[in-house]
Formats: C-alpha cells, sequence, structure tokens
C-alpha cells in the first residue's frame, strides 16, 4: 500500500507537471499563432487534413511530362504551407500506367484515402478515364494537362475541369501558319485520342482551305525508331508535316529527323508540346514550329506568373517548363476554389470552380460554365536558329489569339459545343 | 513501290542489329545462368546514361568505357544478389529482377531527373549516304559495324577459347564442371558481366538515336525478350536471325499498315511459337525441362 501510494505519488505528480506543461504550451501555441495572425496554426494539427488525389504517371513514356506536372502541383500546396481552410493539406500523388491503371488508382483515391478532389491524366486517355470515375463518383477533378476533344466536348460531365486547351483551339491557332509554309500537308500523329483529334482537326483544316494530305500515319505510343516513317514522308515530299506526338516520342522523332538530314528541308509542326519534349532533342537536332500553352521567358506572363517564375527558380535551380506552370496552375485553381467555397464538400467546390477566376490582361481566366473548359491564350513559338541557352529553346512568335472576341470565337460557343452538361 | 520496299527492308535489318545487340546479352544469360533477367532494360539504360554523361565531360573516345563499367556493375551485381538465385524457384529470379529494374529506374531518375537529357552522335559520324533508293546515316552504318564486330568477338570468344569452353560446359551441366576443378562461380559472374556488357553496348550505341530518359529501359526489353523468344531461349545464332526477323517486319508494317507497326512483333513471335514452340533455333535443354 505504502509503495502503491509512494509510487502513485511520484506518478501523480509527474503526470500533473506533463499535463500541466502540455497545457501551458498548448495555450503558448494558440496565443502565438493568433498573435502572428495564424489561428489555423493550433487547430490544424488537430484537424482531418484535408486530401487532394493526384493522379500523374511516374512510369511509361509520359513520365518526363508528368514529373514536372506533379511537381508544380506540390510547389502549390508547398507556397501555402501544406495548409487550407486551417486544416493540413495532404497530396497523394498516385501513378497512372495506363488508362485502367489511372482508373483504377482514382477509384483507390477516392475509396481509401477520402480525397476530396483530383487533379492528373498527363494523356488524353489517361484523363478521359479518370473523367468517367469523377462523373460516377461525384469528385470534382482538374484535368491539367489532356487536350482530347473529348474531355469537355461529348464526354464533358458535372465534375471534370480542363486546363489544356483541347486540340481544336491549338489547331485553329497553328494550322494558318502551315498553311503558310505550304499546302502540301503530311501527319504523324499518335495512335491514341490525342493524336487522332489532331489528324482529324488537321486533315479537316486543310481540306477546307484547298490543301492536300500527302501522306497520314498514326504511330503506336513508345515507338522507339522512326526511321522507317521518315523514309515514308521523305518519299512524299510535303510542304509541312504535322506532328501529334508527345512527350518522348516527339523527342525521338526530332533526333531521328535530324539523324536522316531531314531538319531545315521540310518544316516540322506541332501543337502543344512541352519544353521537356524539346529539351531532351539537344540544341543540335531541335527544329519547329509549335503551340505551347505557357513559356517562362514569355514577355506576356503575368505578375502572378513571373512570381511563380521567381520562386520556382530559386528552388529548383532551373526555370519552370510549361508543365511544372501547368501542374501548379491547375492545383492553383483546385485550392483556391476550396477556400472560395470554404468547404471540401464536392458539390461546393464544383461550384467554386465554376466561378474561379484569374485577371491576365484583357482576359478573365476561367473555367466555361457550359463545358467546364478554361479558357485562355495559347503561345505559337519557333525553335532558334541558334541555341545558347540550354532552357530557352524557343522565341515567341505570338500570343494567341489576339483579342477576347477572337478568343471566344476559338473556343466556340456553347451553341457550338458537343457538351451536355449534366447536373451534380 | 519497289524503291520503298527495298528502302524499307535495309532500314529494317540495321534496326534489326540494334535489336539484336540487346537481345543477345538477355540471350546468353539466359543460356549460361537460367535467370530471366528483367533488368536487361535497366543495363541497357544505365549504358546509355554512362555514356552520355563520359561523352559530355571527356569527349566521346570516353563513351567506350561505358559497357565495360556497365559490364563491371553486373558482375558485382551477380556476386551479390543474383548468385544466391541459383538454384532455387524460377520465380524469385523474376521477382528479384523486376526489382531491380525498378531500383535502376528510380536511381536514374534520382540522379538525372525524369525529363530527356539531351546526347547526339559524334560529329564526324553525322550525315548519311544515299545508294540508289537506300538512305543509311553514317551513326547507324557504324552500330552496323559494331554490333557486328562484337557478335564475332563473342562467338569466337566462346568457341575458341578455355573459358569459352567452361561457360558452354557449365551452361549444360554446372555440377560436372564444378567436379572438374573449376571455380564456377566466378565462370558464372563473367558471363553475366558479359551479358551487361552487351547491353551497356547497345545503350551507349542507341543512346544518340532513342530517348535518353530514366524509363527507356522498357523501349528496350520487350523486343529483346521478344527476340530471345523468337529466336529460342539460349539460342546465340536464333537471337541473331530473329533480331534481324523484327526489324525487317516492323519496317514493311510501317510501310504498309502503320498503325499495327507497335503489333508486328507480337503477331510474328504468336505466328512462330504457333509452329515451333521452342522459338526457330531452341533447343531442348535438359537443365531446363
Amino acid at each position: 500500500m505504502t509503495q502503491r501510494n509512494g509510487n502513485g505519488g511520484r506518478g501523480a505528480g509527474t503526470s500533473r507537471r506533463s499535463l500541466l506543461l502540455g497545457a501551458g504550451g498548448l495555450a503558448a501555441t494558440q496565443l502565438a499563432s493568433s498573435k502572428l495572425g495564424m489561428p489555423y496554426i493550433g487547430n490544424a494539427a488537430a484537424a482531418e487534413p484535408i486530401r487532394i488525389g493526384m493522379i500523374w504517371a511516374k512510369t511509361g513514356a509520359i513520365v518526363d511530362q508528368s514529373t514536372f506536372l506533379a511537381q508544380g502541383g506540390l510547389f502549390a500546396a508547398e507556397q501555402r504551407n501544406n495548409q487550407l481552410l486551417g486544416r493540413p493539406l495532404e497530396i497523394i500523388w498516385l501513378d497512372e500506367p495506363n488508362p485502367q491503371g489511372a482508373q483504377l488508382n482514382a477509384q483507390r483515391l477516392i475509396d481509401e484515402h477520402k480525397v476530396c478532389a483530383l487533379i492528373g491524366g498527363a494523356q488524353s486517355s489517361f484523363a478521359l478515364a479518370i473523367s468517367a470515375v469523377a462523373k460516377k463518383a461525384k469528385i470534382p477533378y482538374v484535368a491539367a494537362n489532356a487536350a482530347a476533344l473529348d474531355l469537355t466536348g461529348k464526354l464533358c460531365n458535372k465534375y471534370t475541369f480542363r486546363l489544356q486547351p483541347p486540340v481544336d483551339v491549338h489547331t485553329k491557332v497553328l494550322a494558318p501558319y502551315c498553311m503558310g509554309l505550304g499546302k502540301r500537308w503530311y501527319t504523324l500523329t499518335a495512335a491514341y485520342a490525342f493524336g487522332q483529334d489532331i489528324k482529324a482537326s488537321f486533315t479537316d483544316f486543310n481540306a477546307k482551305n484547298g490543301g492536300t494530305i500527302v501522306g497520314a500515319d498514326e504511330v503506336p505510343v513508345g515507338t522507339p525508331d522512326y526511321s522507317s516513317f521518315i523514309l515514308k514522308i521523305r518519299a512524299a515530299k510535303p510542304d509541312v508535316v504535322v506532328g501529334g506526338l508527345s512527350a518522348s516520342d516527339l523527342t525521338t522523332f526530332l533526333k531521328q529527323w535530324n539523324e536522316l538530314g531531314m531538319k531545315g528541308k521540310i518544316p516540322f509542326a506541332e501543337i502543344s508540346i512541352g519544353n521537356t519534349d524539346i529539351w531532351g532533342v539537344g540544341p543540335d537536332a531541335a527544329t519547329g514550329i509549335y503551340t505551347m500553352v505557357w513559356y517562362y521567358k514569355n514577355p506576356a506572363n503575368t505578375e502572378d506568373d513571373k512570381a511563380f517564375t521567381d520562386a520556382y527558380m530559386k528552388k529548383f535551380n532551373q526555370p519552370p517548363p510549361d508543365k511544372a506552370w501547368m501542374g501548379w496552375f491547375g492545383m492553383r485553381s483546385l485550392l483556391e476554389s476550396i477556400e472560395l467555397a470554404k468547404s471540401t464538400e464536392p458539390a461546393a467546390i464544383v461550384k467554386a470552380l465554376e466561378t474561379w477566376h484569374v485577371k491576365d490582361g484583357d482576359l478573365d481566366v476561367s473555367y466555361r460554365d457550359f463545358d467546364h473548359q478554361m479558357k485562355r491564350r495559347t503561345i505559337i513559338c519557333k525553335v532558334k536558329d541558334k541555341i545558347t541557352d540550354k532552357w530557352d529553346y524557343v522565341d515567341v512568335l505570338e500570343n494567341a489569339p489576339k483579342t477576347v472576341a477572337e478568343i471566344d470565337a476559338a473556343f466556340g460557343s456553347a451553341a457550338d459545343s458537343a457538351c451536355k452538361m449534366d447536373s451534380l | 513501290m519497289l524503291d520503298m520496299i527495298i528502302s524499307q527492308a535495309v532500314n529494317g535489318l540495321i534496326l534489326g542489329f540494334l535489336y539484336v545487340l540487346i537481345a543477345i546479352g538477355l540471350s546468353i544469360i539466359f543460356g549460361m545462368l537460367g535467370i530471366v533477367n528483367f533488368a536487361h532494360g535497366s543495363f541497357f539504360a544505365i549504358g546509355a546514361y554512362l555514356a552520355l554523361v563520359l561523352a559530355r565531360d571527356f569527349g566521346w573516345p570516353a563513351a567506350l568505357l561505358s559497357p565495360l563499367i556497365v559490364g563491371a556493375i553486373g558482375m558485382v551485381v551477380e556476386m551479390t544478389l543474383i548468385r544466391q538465385l541459383y538454384g532455387k524457384e524460377p520465380l524469385l529470379g523474376l521477382i528479384l529482377t523486376f526489382a531491380l529494374a525498378l531500383l535502376a529506374e528510380a536511381i536514374l531518375r534520382l540522379i538525372f531527373g525524369g525529363a530527356p537529357v539531351p546526347f547526339s552522335p559524334p560529329a564526324i559520324l553525322s550525315g548519311f549516304v544515299e545508294y540508289g533508293p537506300i538512305l543509311i546515316t553514317k551513326y547507324r552504318m557504324t552500330v552496323l559495324i559494331v554490333t557486328v564486330l562484337a557478335l564475332i568477338s563473342f562467338w569466337a570468344f566462346l568457341r575458341f577459347t578455355p573459358f569459352g569452353r567452361i561457360i558452354r560446359a557449365g551452361s549444360r551441366d554446372a555440377e560436372m564442371v564444378g567436379l572438374l576443378g573449376i571455380n564456377l562461380p566466378i565462370v558464372l559472374s563473367g558471363v553475366f558481366g558479359i551479358g551487361c556488357l552487351l547491353a551497356g553496348l547497345a545503350g551507349m550505341l542507341a543512346g544518340p538515336l532513342w530517348t535518353v530518359i530514366p524509363s527507356m529501359a522498357s523501349g528496350a526489353i520487350m523486343p529483346a525478350f521478344v527476340i530471345v523468344t523468337i529466336g529460342g531461349l539460349g539460342s546465340y545464332s536464333g537471337a541473331i536471325i530473329a533480331g534481324l526477323l523484327v526489324g525487317i517486319t516492323t519496317a514493311m508494317t510501317i510501310q504498309f499498315a502503320p498503325v499495327w507497326s507497335g503489333a508486328a512483333m507480337y503477331v510474328l513471335m504468336a505466328a512462330i511459337l504457333l509452329i515451333r514452340p521452342r522459338g526457330l533455333f531452341g533447343e531442348r535443354w535438359e537443365r531446363f525441362e
């Protein structure tokens, strides 16, 4: 009894001291955080995290782009100290090895990790797969990279939002440039949604403008050798080659295009390429006219974009590629919308995403309510004749379309859209 | 059209030689060690990255060290990991080498980042030559010559040197070779190292043609497996014939049905296995029965 009492007494004394210290510490934290204007710190430690599911490829042909898409998304969260609505913000990143894998991982993020929103889909086929899950599970989804028409066209849904302009908008911007180079085109496009959309829209433009398609090849994803395709192009003697290859496939093609002596002989053009695609080609082999969603040296970049570029360069010691910006901007739109909604309820986030907007000169960059397509300008750029900086490969020729009316016309109206938007 | 067919056939043959070089190391390792090396593509990728770094920092001649370094890495891997698998369940070999492949890709990504890294052929090999409808770049011609030399050298090594005879004997009956007082573990390390050296050589040669990216192993490993399967597991000559067949089939499919070009080699494999399940030159090996 004495021992128990004695032990109990000592134990009780220690426990009481710990309790008092703990309580004092907690009170001090609360006081300090509220004085420092960070009232959420004390609460956040105890609060349930807000979880966002990120699905970007960790393996496969698109991984060079998706690494930066993911990096941009994580950077956006980091810039907020991984806090949202006074709660810890947790980004859970899963792989998308193929469309089925993307779908399974989207479902896992929703069922197991209880995420309140999804972002990802490095390829159009992945994004379409994730979009179907988002629709079924009623979870908001931002597709930051996919360009296939159907995503905000006939397969649109209330929960899917897309940052990248669709293929037809890019085509309207680039195709007139190609027509200026000649009317005989050869299309070399990937054998999946993105490439097939490019082939269809450029072929359509060519036909409407009195041109001829002298050859059209669809290429399997991950083709390691293009020499046989290049021999066919060489024999067809087109005025322009319109490409529709993505990521490392484009890099491989351009290396072999140069190796077979085609650089400078026949112009190559493609929409919506990434910086990393062209960086990997090397200064000797790089060539072409392209559209890009964003470029770090574009003089027309907004103040927010310039601040992002500076912060990114400070952290990563290199300029941000377009994909890092897309990952960042897509995540930013999502996080700001959750803040706007003051809720993690899917329906509230969807409504907030529909009203979210930022200013870019004369244009309100936002997701359109009738198809959830983000409306903004794109860039036409050309690979420099002489590349002296290992990051700065292109000259920006134009930010297009120029006026707000032209942008509206390029993106099309609700009446033009194939999207039949469902309800929440 | 005939011009195009000739042009594509020659181009397919050259591509086939590159495939042969990738596949031959895989075939040797399976034939001699009985290990299906899923990490073979990783040694190919390591070869490309090492060549890139050496060429960039010390000039192209230094890149020639790349296959030797890859071979040495392969020997270390054999001595530390692969050796534990001999005589055990074949599935363990698959799991270990698959894990090695993932690890190698992760390490490459950690060191070099996820983006592709530029790597060009040496300036002296830029340009191409034309013979009528046939166009061959100087670099691809060099790849062809190096591949042929490597194949002849390795064949002569196996055929005419005492070490080569030990390898051949060990691949048939390792126990008997051991009973004759030969240090078989060292021989097996050497074989694995040579297989990896050939993968590294293929990586070095393919680097300036393909995209140098951590995931480039996957682009190499599938054709390699298809070629080894078509040629017959462990068959040296089979791998050569199969590699050339795959190259020509791919080129011809691109000419006539480009969208099927990715599937062509698999269709070829299925057709050959239907007719000859052991592959073109596959033999009945008692140790694998």
